[in-house]
């Protein structure tokens, strides 16, 4: 009986072919798996680095540090209404549209997002980090806790320790560069009169390390 | 998972020194299947010597299936793999050039060095003629700046550009380079060299 024997170009032909068809026929795996894992994320929560204080940005905003970019991911209306200094307006419902990738991607400027409360802009910072964008940031207690910190400072009382108080006299000149007051009523207004010192001393707490400017 | 360093798998240097060993590799490859001799690489535009399409096209071949197959199992994201950006006209002028000196030299520029690597002057005197060209294109840069960048068409893929799976280019692709398998074993015959 005569054995059939192939060529080894017969089987390199049948092989590619046989290979070109499965991938021809099967649809394109269009999956995009997230850049970075849960457990990764959840590590990033638990360390909170997400979070820029008030006095950071503030500090940031006086200094006019060209790398700061904030982002107000209230409604557009809300922003249009109040908003802080040099934000762009990303309501959440946009997040995710092509015209906004290139806000995100890149790695040069810090991008804060900041909303009424913090947790919308928590979403908006989990959603975007596991997609893989770097430098995005989360203002510690969003416009509620800006508005009590940096624009109506409260003083401590005088017996307290001398970093509340440098940190009421950074606030205090902040709040006079930042124009503040604005949500404030005329009372508070007439007590602004310690002299700013801007930039003030720099904020107490764990600083991050950030790209250029404020280091 | 994939690419690696995109997805910081490996650093930056991890991959640059996997970048010099599988350079390695591929010199020694190309001077295994005789790229270093000008005479057999010209063969392929006289019909006499066919190894360098079935080389270069078992590559291809080779590299697509294996990327779109990876692909499939979500081992690698090809929307970051990189993509040359096109300059039409720079690609039709600079393949017209690229190809007349590769028929009058005899090398191309990755075959070239391979050549000078095991001592052959031709592909030296090749690499000086390949300096010359830099240096004239790199210091006359702003006479041809406008046609350098004209026709500009971003990152087209074959697949985008005329609407059709990747899959399919890919077994068009397949196909093609088996008759060119086919073709180039068919001039080698018609138009046989004894020494060369």
């Amino acid at each position: 009986m005569k054995n059939i024997t192939l060529s080894p170009r017969m089987v390199i032909t049948a092989v590619l072919l046989s290979l070109g068809l499965i991938i021809a026929a099967v649809p394109k795996n269009t999956t995009k798996p997230y850049k970075l894992t849960a457990a990764q994320i959840l590590d990033e929560i638990k360390s909170g680095t997400q979070y820029l204080e008030p006095e950071q940005v503030a500090q940031m905003l006086v200094e006019k540090d060209p790398y700061l970019q904030l982002i107000d991911i209230r409604p557009q209306n809300e922003f249009e209404k109040f908003s802080l200094p040099g934000a762009i307006s990303i309501p959440v419902d946009n997040l995710l549209s092509p015209d906004q990738a290139e806000v995100f991607d890149q790695d040069v400027r810090l991008n804060v997002f900041y909303g009424n409360g913090t947790t919308q802009a928590n979403e908006a910072w989990m959603l975007l980090r596991q997609l893989g964008y770097k430098n995005i940031y989360v203002l510690r207690g969003g416009l509620n806790y800006w508005a009590e910190a940096i624009l109506n400072p409260t003083a401590p009382p005088s017996t307290s320790p001398n970093d509340d108080l440098a940190r009421y006299d950074f606030r205090m000149g902040a709040s006079q560069a930042l124009g503040g007051g604005a949500l404030s009523s005329s009372e508070t207004q007439t007590k602004t009169q310690a002299p700013a010192k801007v930039p003030g001393p720099k904020p107490t707490g764990k600083k991050k390390k950030v790209a250029g400017g404020c280091s | 998972m994939g690419p690696l360093v995109v997805y910081e798998v490996i650093s930056q240097n991890t991959n640059l020194l996997l970048a010099f060993f599988i350079g390695i590799g591929f010199g020694f490859v190309l001077e295994q299947a005789g790229f270093s001799s000008s005479r057999k690489l010209a063969g392929v535009f006289y019909g006499y010597d066919t190894v360098v399409l079935k080389v270069f096209f078992t590559g291809a071949v080779t590299a697509m299936i294996g990327l779109l197959f990876f692909s499939l199992f979500g081992w690698i994201d090809l929307s970051y793999v990189y993509v040359n950006e096109t300059y039409l006209t720079s690609s039709i002028l600079g393949g017209v050039i690229m190809g007349a000196g590769f028929i009058m030299g005899g090398f191309c520029p990755g075959t070239s060095f391979c050549g000078a690597a095991i001592g052959k002057i031709d592909a030296m005197i090749f690499i000086v003629g390949l300096f010359i060209g830099v240096f004239i294109f790199g210091e006359g840069y702003p006479l041809w700046e406008e046609i350098y960048k004209a026709a500009y068409m971003g990152t087209p893929r074959i697949s985008e550009f005329f609407g059709i799976s990747e899959g399919l280019i890919a077994l068009l692709v397949i196909i093609a380079a088996l008759l060119m398998f086919w073709g180039g074993e068919w001039a080698e015959k018609k138009f046989p060299r004894e020494e060369y």
